[in-house]
């Protein structure tokens, strides 16, 4: 038996809608056979995963913190992706940026200028396209692989964050663990819901995603990028150079990155400590493809991812799921969503005859 | 005796263009077959239909009398039906002998020493070890070729085979055509060149809109009366430009060298050239003797590294500056590869219109015109007569001559100084070529300085003031046109003479 | 049809009614905890001690008590906002299994008077929030006399998580420790800064070993990597919390453990009587939270009866491990003859004793 894929001339918006709708309820009825195999509670389990996050405005306003760095991230990344300039790095820029915007409370604990707050979100976006200006350096200068330095560079901006809190960051009144001072209220980023912990950095990430969108809908820029993705050959021919192309991607995504670890560090964190992100910026990868790289797809993407890892972690508390049950689903959904995605894009073609 | 291959009642549309109606066809062994229409007459769909790519929706394939589904190239190239494609299909990531070995059984070693055996009998010759991304689209076809003769089939479709052979070996591959006729093949012969169709083909079918108008035997009539068939008007007349007063010069390469990193690529030596206003000059040649490179060098895409003064335009060095700054100083540039170069096959007419035409107002602080850029498109598609549903239609929609307009279009409304164009009619249709030619020699009387790159003598001679041939990366002495031969020129691009 | 759908539809919206339920399984009899650890709770290891200790008040309290076991969980917001969840999903008692959770358990405590909070290894002290350690030094006190016995190179090693007051304690009795059976003992220390990191430590112990020490002190690490590595490399090991007996069948020394069970038990009775009052706990051998076991049949019979003899009188309090003189790394004398450091000096310890070779990270 011969199978084909034969990718379908045109698609119904309703169609694509379908894709998610189908994933979800596979993935939903796979793990109701599951937890109920590990003699969990399936309904409960299910109501957690799915629907708690939007139940009330605590748990919409935890999504909305999630969501606002996952957003972030995938904007800047997305750029470079249609770009075909891999960035896998994020979460290295992320350290960097946090790295960074720290250096001023910690330097200053008792700072109480409100500069501090507007120098810490600079200083982050800064060392986040910094940390990416060497890969693209890099890549610019020597050919180096972008996807293998910024991996790279991210396990040394780790290691960097790490000799930091060990030693001359570290908390003097701490006891020697490995975190920096609690900043100071000049340092921390206002609260957009009082009694919850969003903070307006969501506002800034959506507003960072319209200029996303108009960048890549309406700049020259964004078109030059776009040219540079789609075919590499024609952007060479129209004098787009690749070098241009590399810089703007790493930086943006750097630079975005970094925004990110800032408001982290001056948002729930509220000190600069190891786990400063618990992988952001890779998970950022999955949402700005996800989001079809598209600054608009990827604003619904982040929430919807957002609302997955806190659903999750609700399964665990309220359904007393082991964390790896929680783990399963949410690759589960992701599965059954691209493959929806692939059979509805797709016409599958069974020749039974055919031997070749 | 039964036809080899019998159409009845073929039809096929796709969305709302009817691409195929109620053809019939009838191809016997032991003959050739031409089929001739223009672009979006139906030829390519009706190949695919009888190559498996694609399925009719009604009508009857019948094989040697019998009536057969053929529901992939598979079941075709079984029955022992070849095709040589007009875009090829041949992996860019793997050698000549790798991609042979794809289809056709064998040993690496046999293949490749039968790729030499076929080569040298039709003047095709391939490097069997050379990676396809570093071939022109000259050798590319080649190897197209050679990769359906290995097959041995029982009917052969060629798809334009001739526009990238040398005269010589355009006379040998019709020999060699004759000959496989002569063992009983059947050949269905898609060309263009109307000359080529009434001295090599027993029947021709000509298609307008989808249908057949016409089957003859091409060998009575003329050629210009094929042609009216074929476009369903009179021919237009070929334009031989008049000599006249020239301008300033306007580009000039001297002596430039330059060394291939590529192992596949071609190097240029001491290249020389020279172009006024109001001229055209033609470079002749076989592709894979450093056109690609030539064209690169001229537009910017490889900028030397130093010595910028080997290549002046509109008096100024620009050899080692970048394609935009070309550009801005009056360069403009048709490639020979439309889809993926000249143009960005997903994205649509107006985009792509933005890509060389954002110096013309599309943008301003930064921002894209959408209005600027669609009026701009169609315009270009209105004055270039581009079939096409609008700005808005995605350019690998567009058939290959249909893309060679808008592009041509889209370089001369940019109103350059100077443009290069590669292969300018390389796929096209006739009516198209024409118009192709046709305006280009009205911007060369308009005063621009024009240099045309093709491997069609015929259209050379047709529209240049001088020629000069390249050959292994060197290019020859300039001469008139008005002075010269095609014959002449035909050993120079053998390398005949020094 | 249309009726079909009516039915369709209400059947779909009964299925997500009854999904949409929370269950909130607790009653007001029942009290509902919760114990929040970083790493996954394995066979073995500080997450699994806990949960153990969790298992106590199962025990006792039958179905009075409902424990949940949130395990994996990430220092930071992810575990703030799982600690409140759990809070509004009717927890009252909450054990958080990290340093890095304080400040977030902070916050918790500050808004649920109604919750007790109990936080490992933590500094700081609330009405209803009780950071809580063990008093592994007394422990590995003995496991140095121990080592001291069984060493030939006389040099003994650590492998640390991080360089807090908890570990270097724990490093500075087990050298003196050593030393009160032989002088001349050295100990080195390698730092791999993480709870939890197989490669790190394993590489550590391997540095260690090929440096001549043969009696290695795995300090606070989660995963059986170091004990291993010294088996396999024919030099002693012991570790904390848990046994790793059946990782080392032959060189394992012991284990200095822990049983939080009376701590839990007791602190649990405390909030059901609404008593419960924020305070620290560090606990000891006197309070059965920490003890030493599996001891390996290779020590001197002479050593072990020394041993069992310091074991009593550090349970009743007559000897403590941090009783001068002791002299520090520079060779200054940190602690006078006859004076035994208190609490606060041992909680706050940054300084390494004579004997220990690796200077203390700054």
């Amino acid at each position: 038996m011969k199978i084909t894929f034969e990718r379908r001339a045109t698609l119904s918006r309703p169609v694509l809608f379908a894709a998610p709708l189908i994933a979800l309820g596979l993935a939903m009825l796979t793990s109701l056979i599951l937890f109920a195999a590990l003699g969990k509670p399936a309904g409960q389990a299910l109501y957690s995963l799915l629907l708690e996050p939007f139940v009330g405005w605590y748990n919409i306003s935890e999504v909305l913190l999630k969501m606002g760095p996952l957003m972030l991230i995938a904007q800047g990344l997305a750029i470079g992706f249609r770009a075909n300039v891999f960035n896998i790095g994020a979460e290295g820029q992320l350290i960097i940026g946090a790295l960074f915007a720290s250096a001023l409370p910690v330097y200053f604990p008792e700072g109480a200028s409100p500069l501090m707050l507007p120098a810490m979100i600079a200083l982050g976006a800064l060392g986040g396209a910094t940390w990416a200006a060497i890969a693209a350096g890099l890549r610019v200068r020597f050919n180096a692989n972008e996807i293998l330095v910024t991996l790279m560079l991210t396990l040394i901006a780790t290691q960097v964050l790490n000799y930091l809190l060990l030693g001359p960051w570290k908390d003097p009144n701490g006891f020697n663990f490995p975190q920096s001072v609690i900043f100071p209220d000049a340092a921390l980023l206002p609260i957009l819901l009082s009694g919850t912990r969003v903070n307006i950095s969501v506002l800034a990430a959506l507003l960072i995603s319209a200029l996303a969108y108009v960048m890549m809908r309406y700049r020259f820029s964004g078109y030059q990028l776009l040219v540079g993705g789609l075919a590499p050959r024609s952007a060479r021919y129209a004098g787009f150079t690749e070098a241009r192309a590399v810089w703007v991607s790493l930086l943006l995504g750097g630079l975005m990155a970094g925004l990110a670890g800032a408001c982290e560090v001056a948002g729930p964190l509220g000190q600069l400590q190891r786990s400063v992100s618990t992988g952001y910026g890779y998970s950022a990868i999955i949402v700005a493809y996800l989001g079809g790289l598209n600054p608009l797809g990827i604003v619904v993407s982040a929430f919807l991812m957002a609302a997955l890892f806190i659903g999750g972690d609700n399964a665990m508390v309220s359904a007393d799921l082991p964390v790896a049950a929680v783990f399963v689903f949410q690759g589960l959904l992701l599965v059954f969503y691209l493959g929806s995605l692939t059979f509805i894009r797709h016409r599958v073609i069974l020749n039974w005859a055919g031997r070749a | 005796m039964a036809p080899l291959l019998q159409l009845s009642g073929v039809s096929k549309r796709y969305g709302g263009v009817q691409a195929n109606a109620g053809i019939d066809l009838s191809v016997d062994a032991g003959s050739i077959h031409a089929i001739l229409g223009e672009n979006g007459a139906g030829k390519s769909t009706l190949m695919k239909l009888i190559y498996g790519v694609e399925r009719p929706d009604e009508g009857q394939v019948l094989w040697q009398g019998q009536a057969v589904t053929l529901s992939s190239p598979s079941d075709a190239r079984r029955l022992g039906i070849g095709m040589v494609f007009q875009h090829f299909s041949l992996f860019e990531t793997l050698s000549v002998v790798q991609n042979m070995a794809l289809i056709v059984p064998g040993s690496k070693g046999e293949l490749a020493a039968r790729i030499r055996d076929l080569g040298a009998a039709f003047g095709l010759s391939v490097d069997p070890q050379a990676m396809v991304h570093a071939l022109s689209v000259g050798e590319r076809q080649r190897v197209e070729i050679i990769r359906c003769l290995l097959l041995n089939p029982a009917l052969l479709i060629l798809d334009e085979p001739t526009s990238v052979l040398p005269p010589q070996s355009v006379a040998l591959l019709f020999d060699t055509l004759r000959a496989l006729r002569a063992k009983g093949m059947a050949i269905l012969f898609i060309s263009h060149k109307l000359e080529e169709i009434r001295e090599l083909c027993d029947t021709a079918t000509i298609l307008r809109q989808g249908r057949v108008t016409a089957r003859l035997d091409p060998r009575q009539g003329t050629a210009h009366d094929l042609a009216t068939l074929m476009i369903g008007r009179p021919m237009p007349p070929p334009v031989h430009p008049t000599p006249h007063g020239l301008g300033e010069e306007r580009l000039a390469l001297s002596n430039l060298t330059f060394a291939n990193d590529d192992p596949f690529g071609v190097s240029l030596t001491d290249v020389s050239l020279s172009v006024r206003g109001g001229e055209i000059l033609g470079i002749a040649g076989i592709s894979g003797n450093g056109q690609q490179e030539l064209a690169a060098l001229i537009s910017g895409e490889i900028a030397l590294k130093s010595g910028g003064k080997a290549v002046m335009l509109m008096g100024q060095p620009v050899g080692d500056l970048g394609a935009a700054a070309r550009r801005q100083r009056g360069l403009a540039f048709v490639p020979e590869d439309r889809l993926g170069r000249g143009a960005v096959p997903d994205m649509s007419l107006a985009d792509n219109a933005l890509l060389t035409a954002h110096s013309r107002g599309l943008v301003k602080n930064g921002f894209i015109n959408r209005k600027l850029e669609r009026a701009f498109t169609a315009d270009c598609i209105a004055r270039f007569d581009v079939r096409t549903s609008g700005p808005q239609a995605e350019a690998g929609s567009l058939s290959g001559g249909n893309l060679q307009k808008f592009i041509m279009g889209r370089e001369m409304m940019l109103e350059p100084s100077v443009l290069l164009v590669a292969q300018p009619t390389w796929g096209v249709d006739i009516g198209a070529a024409a118009d192709i030619r046709q305006r280009l020699v009205a911007m060369r009387n308009a005063g621009a300085a024009i240099v045309v790159i093709s491997e069609e003598i015929d259209e050379l001679f047709e529209i240049c003031d001088r020629l000069q041939v390249l050959h292994k990366g060197r290019l020859s002495p300039s001469v008139e046109v008005a002075a010269t031969s095609v014959a002449k020129i035909g050993t120079y691009m053998i390398g005949a003479v020094a | 049809m249309s009726l079909n759908r009516r039915s369709f539809l209400k059947s779909t919206l009964a299925a997500s009614t009854a999904l949409a339920l929370p269950v909130p399984a607790f009653a007001d009899d029942v009290l509902n905890v919760a114990l929040i650890v970083p790493s996954p709770a394995a066979d073995v290891g500080w997450s699994h001690t806990l949960e153990l200790g969790t298992k106590a008040l199962e025990a006792k309290y039958g179905d009075k008590v409902k424990v949940t076991l949130l395990e994996n969980i990430a220092e930071g917001p992810d575990a703030d906002r799982i600690m409140n969840k759990t809070a509004a999903d009717g927890t009252t008692f909450l054990i958080l299994g990290s340093f890095g959770y304080m400040e977030g358990g902070l916050k918790l405590a500050k808004s649920r008077p109604d919750m007790s909070i109990l936080h490992a290894s933590g500094y700081k002290t609330a009405d209803n929030f009780s950071p809580f350690g063990a008093r592994y030094y007394q422990g590995t006190y003995l496991m140095g006399m121990a080592a001291a016995a069984l060493t030939k190179s006389k040099k003994l090693g650590c492998v640390g998580a991080f360089a807090i007051p908890e570990l270097i304690t724990s490093i500075n009795a087990f050298t003196l420790g050593a030393q009160s059976v032989d002088p001349a003992i050295e100990v080195s220390v390698v730092w791999v800064n993480s709870w939890f990191d197989p490669a790190s430590e394993q590489q550590a112990a391997k540095a260690l070993i090929s440096q001549g020490v043969d009696v290695i002190f795995s300090n606070a690490q989660d995963t059986p990597s170091v004990i291993q590595t010294a088996e396999e490399a024919g030099v002693y090991a012991f570790n904390l919390n848990s046994s790793m007996k059946t990782y080392a069948p032959t060189k394992y020394l012991g284990v200095v453990g822990t049983d939080w069970a009376p701590y839990f038990l007791q602190s649990v009775e405390a909030h059901l009587a609404g008593t419960f009052a924020g305070a620290s706990a560090w606990l000891s051998m006197a309070e059965k939270c920490v003890f030493v076991a599996d001891w390996n049949p290779d020590i001197p019979a002479d050593i072990v009866a020394k041993i069992t003899e310091t074991e009593a009188a550090i349970e009743s309090g007559a000897f403590s491990p941090f009783t001068g003189p002791i002299t520090n790394q520079d060779g200054a004398e940190q602690v006078a003859a006859g004076v035994t450091l208190g609490d606060d000096m041992i909680l706050s310890m940054d300084w390494h004793v004579k004997g220990v070779t690796t200077p203390l990270p700054k």
